[in-house]
C-alpha cells in the first residue's frame, strides 16, 4: 500500500505545507497567526523526515524519532511563544507585530 | 661559605617588612635593616677567614656553593649561581660594613623624617641589590641587580621629592645611567650570542681558550664598560653625580662610597678576564679614566657647594680606579675602591654633620670657623681629606701609590703624570674646602650657632676615620702587601716600592697642593679673588662645568626635542589619526548604514532568514556537484 504512493507525492505535500507556513509567517500581522505558520513549517519538515525514512530504510525508525523530538520542541516553543505574546498583549493591548517596534533604530 | 647566599637575601627580606610595616616599628624599622646588613658583614668576615685559612683553596675560584634555577626558557637556563672569591668577598665586606655604618648614622641624621621607614626600606633594597650584583655569577642576575641599584639610587636621590630640584636630580641620575645600561645590556647579549651562556666563569674560560673572536671580545668589553661609565660617573656620563647631592647626605655617602658608583669599577674588575683579552678595550678604559680623573678634579676647584666638591672628587677618584684597570692594575683599583669607600663615606658623613649642625647650609662661602664648635667632625674630616689626598702613610696613600705604580708598570707615562697632577689638585681642593668651612671666621649666623655632632653621628665618623687611616695598610708594601696576595688577576703580584721616584712625586704633589691651598685660603697670598681675576676665562669655563651640561641641554632642546616633535606628529597623525581613529570611524560609518536593515518589522526579519536559508542551500548544492 505504501508503495502505491510515490515519494515525490509525499514530498510535494511537505513542500506545499512548508510554503503555506512561510506565506503565513511573512504575510500575517497577528503574532498568533505567525506562530501557527511556524507550526505548519515544522510539521512539513516532520512529513519529510518520515517520508524519507519510509522510502530508504523502513525498518529503522530514525525519521519518526526525530519527528517526535521536533513535536516536543515545537510544543515547548509554542508554550513559550504564547506566553510571550500573552505578556505583550497585557502590556500593549495589541499583538500586531507591525506596532511592536521598540528596538527599531 | 655555605651561608653566603644569605648576604644579599637578608637585606632583601628586610625591604618588604620594613617598607610595609616599618611605620609601626620603633625607629621606622631601622634596627631590622641594620641587623640584616650587619649579619651580612659577619658572614662575609667568616667567609674571608675561611678563604684565607683553608689551605689549598684557590682565591679566584669559580661559582659558589649555592645554585638554584631562576628561570628557564627552552634550552636556556638562568641559575642563581654565586661566585665567592677574593674579589667578591672584599666587595661584600666593604659594602656591608659601610652600609651598616651609614645606616647607624642615618638614625641620627634622618630623625623625625616623615617617611623614615621608606628611607630604611630603600636603603636595605639598595644594599641587597649591590650585594646581589657582587656575588652573582650570572650576567642576567647581574643586570637585574644592576638595574635595581639604579632604581634605588633614583628613589633615594629623589627622597625629598617635594623639592623640584630633588625630582630633577633623581630623573637625571636615572636617565644618564640608563644610557650606559643600554650598552651593558647589548654587551651582555653580545657575549651570550658568542658564547651561548650567561655564566661568567664559562664565558671567561671560553675567552681564555680563544674560542671567541677578538672583535667580539673588544666590542662587548667596550659596551660593558659603557655601563660602568654610566654607573661610575665617568666622563662624559658624569653629569648626574654632582646633582645626586640632592638626596640626604647618608644617601650620598652610600652612593659615593659603597654602592652605586663602586658598581661600575667592580663590574670592570669582575669582567677583567674579558678586558684583559682585549688591548683596545683596556685602552678605552685607560683613556676615559685618565680624562675623568683630571677633568673632575678641575671642576672641583671652583665648586662652592661642599657636597658637590666631594662629588667631583668621587668622579676624579673613580677615574683613578678606571685608569688603573686600564693599565692592568686590577689589584690597585680594588684597593683604591676599598680605601676610597672608607674615606669618602667619612667625608660625606662629615659634610652631613655640618649640614645638620648649620640648618642645611652647604655653601662653603656661608660656612667657616666650625673647627671650634664641631671638633670631632673637623678632625675626622681632615683625616678623610688627608687620606683622600694621598698623604703619606694614610689609607689613600697606599692605594694611590699602587695605582700610579700600575701606570708606571704599564708604561703609560702620560697617564702617570696626569695622575700626579690630579693628586696635587685633589689635595688643593680638599684643603680649600677645609680652610673655608672649618677655619677662619663664620660667614653666617647659622655657622656661628652650629652645635657639635651628637654621638650617633659622631661615632660612625670616628669609626670611619680609624679605617681611613689604617684601612689602606692591607695594601702596604711595608708589611708585604697582603691585599695584592689576596686579590689579583693572573699571576700573584705584590708591589714593592719599585719606583721610589714615583711615590715621592705623588706624596710631594699632595703636600704641595695642601701648601698652596693654605697660602691661598689662609694667608691670602695670592688671594682666590686675585687668581680668579687673573684668568677669568678659565674660571668661567670651570664654573660652567666645562659647558657639558649646557651641551646636553642644547642637544636635548634642539636634537631630541626636534626628533620628538617629528615622532609625536607621526603618532598623532598616522598612528592615532589613521589607524586608531580610522578603525573607529569605519565601525561607526558601517553601523550607521547597516542599521537600516533593522526595520523592526518581524516579517522583514523572517524574509531575511528565508533568503539566507535559500542562499545557503544554493551554495551547498553548488558545492556538492
Amino acid at each position: 500500500m505504501i508503495e502505491a504512493v510515490p515519494l515525490s507525492h509525499v514530498l510535494f505535500v511537505g513542500a506545499a505545507m512548508f510554503a503555506i507556513g512561510i506565506f503565513g509567517v511573512l504575510s500575517r500581522r497577528n503574532a498568533v497567526a505567525i506562530l501557527l505558520g511556524v507550526e505548519l513549517m515544522l510539521n512539513a519538515v516532520n512529513i519529510n523526515f518520515i517520508a524519507f525514512t519510509m522510502y530508504s530504510a523502513p525498518s529503522r525508525i530514525v525519521g519518526q524519532i526525530i519527528a517526535i523530538f521536533v513535536i516536543t520542541v515545537a510544543a515547548a516553543e509554542i508554550g513559550l511563544g504564547l506566553a510571550i505574546i500573552l505578556q505583550v498583549f497585557r502590556n500593549r493591548a495589541n499583538i500586531n507585530v507591525d506596532e511592536l517596534d521598540l528596538l527599531r533604530w | 661559605m655555605g651561608w653566603s647566599w644569605l648576604i644579599p637575601i637578608l637585606p632583601l627580606a628586610a625591604f618588604p617588612i620594613v617598607g610595609l610595616f616599618g611605620r609601626r616599628l620603633p625607629g621606622g624599622g631601622s634596627f631590622l635593616t641594620i641587623l640584616a646588613v650587619t649579619a651580612g658583614f659577619a658572614i662575609s668576615v667568616m667567609g674571608l677567614i675561611e678563604l684565607t685559612t683553608t689551605a689549598g683553596l684557590e682565591f679566584n675560584q669559580g661559582p659558589g656553593p649555592f645554585v638554584v634555577e631562576f628561570l628557564r626558557a627552552g634550552d636556556l637556563s638562568v641559575p642563581l649561581s654565586m661566585v665567592v672569591d677574593s674579589l667578591s668577598l672584599v666587595m661584600l665586606i666593604v659594602v656591608t660594613f659601610l652600609t651598616a655604618v651609614i645606616q647607624i648614622y642615618s638614625i641620627g641624621y634622618m630623625r623625625g623624617e616623615q617617611r623614615l621607614h621608606w628611607y630604611f626600606a630603600t636603603m636595605s633594597l639598595f644594599a641587597a641589590a649591590m650585594l646581589g650584583l657582587t656575588i652573582t655569577n650570572n650576567l642576567v642576575i647581574l643586570y637585574v641587580a644592576w638595574e635595581l641599584v639604579g632604581l634605588c639610587s633614583y628613589l633615594l636621590i629623589g627622597f625629598w621629592w617635594e623639592r623640584p630640584s630633588a625630582r630633577e636630580a633623581a630623573k637625571k641620575a636615572f636617565i644618564t645611567t640608563r644610557i650606559g645600561d643600554v650598552g651593558l645590556l647589548i654587551g651582555i647579549l653580545l657575549l651570550f650570542v658568542n658564547t651561548g651562556t650567561f655564566e661568567m666563569d664559562e664565558i671567561f674560560a671560553m675567552v681564555n681558550a680563544g674560542e671567541v673572536g677578538s672583535g667580539a671580545v673588544t666590542l662587548s668589553a667596550i659596551l660593558i664598560f659603557l655601563g660602568a661609565m654610566g654607573k661610575s660617573g665617568q666622563f662624559p656620563l658624569h653629569v648626574w653625580l654632582p646633582d645626586a647631592m640632592e638626596g640626604p647626605s647618608p644617601v650620598s655617602a652610600l652612593i659615593h662610597a659603597a654602592t652605586m658608583v663602586a658598581a661600575g669599577v667592580f663590574l670592570v674588575a669582575r669582567m677583567y678576564p674579558l678586558f684583559a683579552a682585549s688591548e683596545g678595550a683596556l685602552m678605552v678604559v685607560l683613556v676615559i679614566g685618565t680624562i675623568t680623573a683630571i677633568f673632575a678634579a678641575l671642576l672641583a676647584l671652583v665648586e662652592t657647594d661642599l657636597k658637590r666638591v666631594l662629588a667631583y672628587s668621587t668622579i676624579s677618584q673613580l677615574g683613578y680606579m678606571m685608569f688603573a684597570l686600564g693599565a692592568g692594575g686590577m689589584t690597585a683599583a680594588m684597593l683604591h675602591l676599598v680605601t676610597h669607600g672608607f674615606f669618602k663615606a667619612l667625608l660625606f658623613l662629615g659634610a652631613g654633620a655640618v649640614m645638620h649642625a648649620c640648618g642645611g647650609i652647604i655653601d662653603i662661602d656661608r660656612l667657616g670657623g666650625l673647627r671650634k664648635r664641631m671638633p670631632i667632625t673637623t678632625w675626622t674630616f681632615v683625616i678623610g681629606a688627608l687620606s683622600l689626598s694621598g698623604f703619606p702613610l694614610l689609607s689613600g696613600f697606599w692605594s694611590k701609590d699602587a695605582i700610579l705604580n700600575s701606570a708606571v708598570e704599564g708604561g703609560h707615562w702620560l697617564t702617570f703624570s696626569v695622575g700626579v697632577i690630579t693628586a696635587a689638585l685633589t689635595a688643593f681642593y680638599m684643603f680649600r674646602v677645609i680652610f673655608r668651612v672649618f677655619f677662619g671666621s663664620p660667614r653666617s649666623s647659622a655657622a656661628e650657632n652650629a652645635h657639635a655632632a651628637e654621638p650617633v653621628l659622631a661615632v660612625p665618623l670616628v669609626i670611619l676615620a680609624v679605617f681611613a687611616v689604617l684601612g689602606g695598610w692591607v695594601g702596604s708594601p711595608l708589611i708585604g702587601d697582603p691585599f695584592a696576595r689576596f686579590v689579583y688577576f693572573g699571576a700573584e703580584a705584590g708591589h714593592a716600592f719599585e719606583s721610589l721616584g714615583a711615590i715621592l712625586l705623588s706624596a710631594s704633589a699632595a703636600i704641595v697642593g695642601i701648601i698652596v691651598a693654605y697660602s691661598v685660603y689662609m694667608l691670602r697670598s695670592p688671594s682666590a679673588e686675585t687668581v680668579r681675576e687673573a684668568i677669568p676665562a678659565a674660571h668661567r669655563f670651570l664654573a660652567r662645568r666645562a659647558y657639558i651640561d649646557d651641551l646636553y641641554q642644547w642637544l636635548i632642546d634642539h636634537v631630541s626635542l626636534a626628533l620628538a616633535v617629528l615622532v609625536a606628529m607621526f603618532d598623532r597623525k598616522v598612528i592615532n589619526g589613521t589607524a586608531v581613529d580610522g578603525s573607529g570611524f569605519l565601525v561607526i560609518f558601517s553601523g550607521s548604514r547597516l542599521r537600516r536593515l533593522m526595520t523592526g518589522f518581524l516579517y522583514n526579519y523572517a524574509a531575511f532568514m528565508l533568503l539566507g536559508v535559500v542562499g545557503l542551500s544554493i551554495v551547498i548544492f553548488a558545492l556538492a556537484d
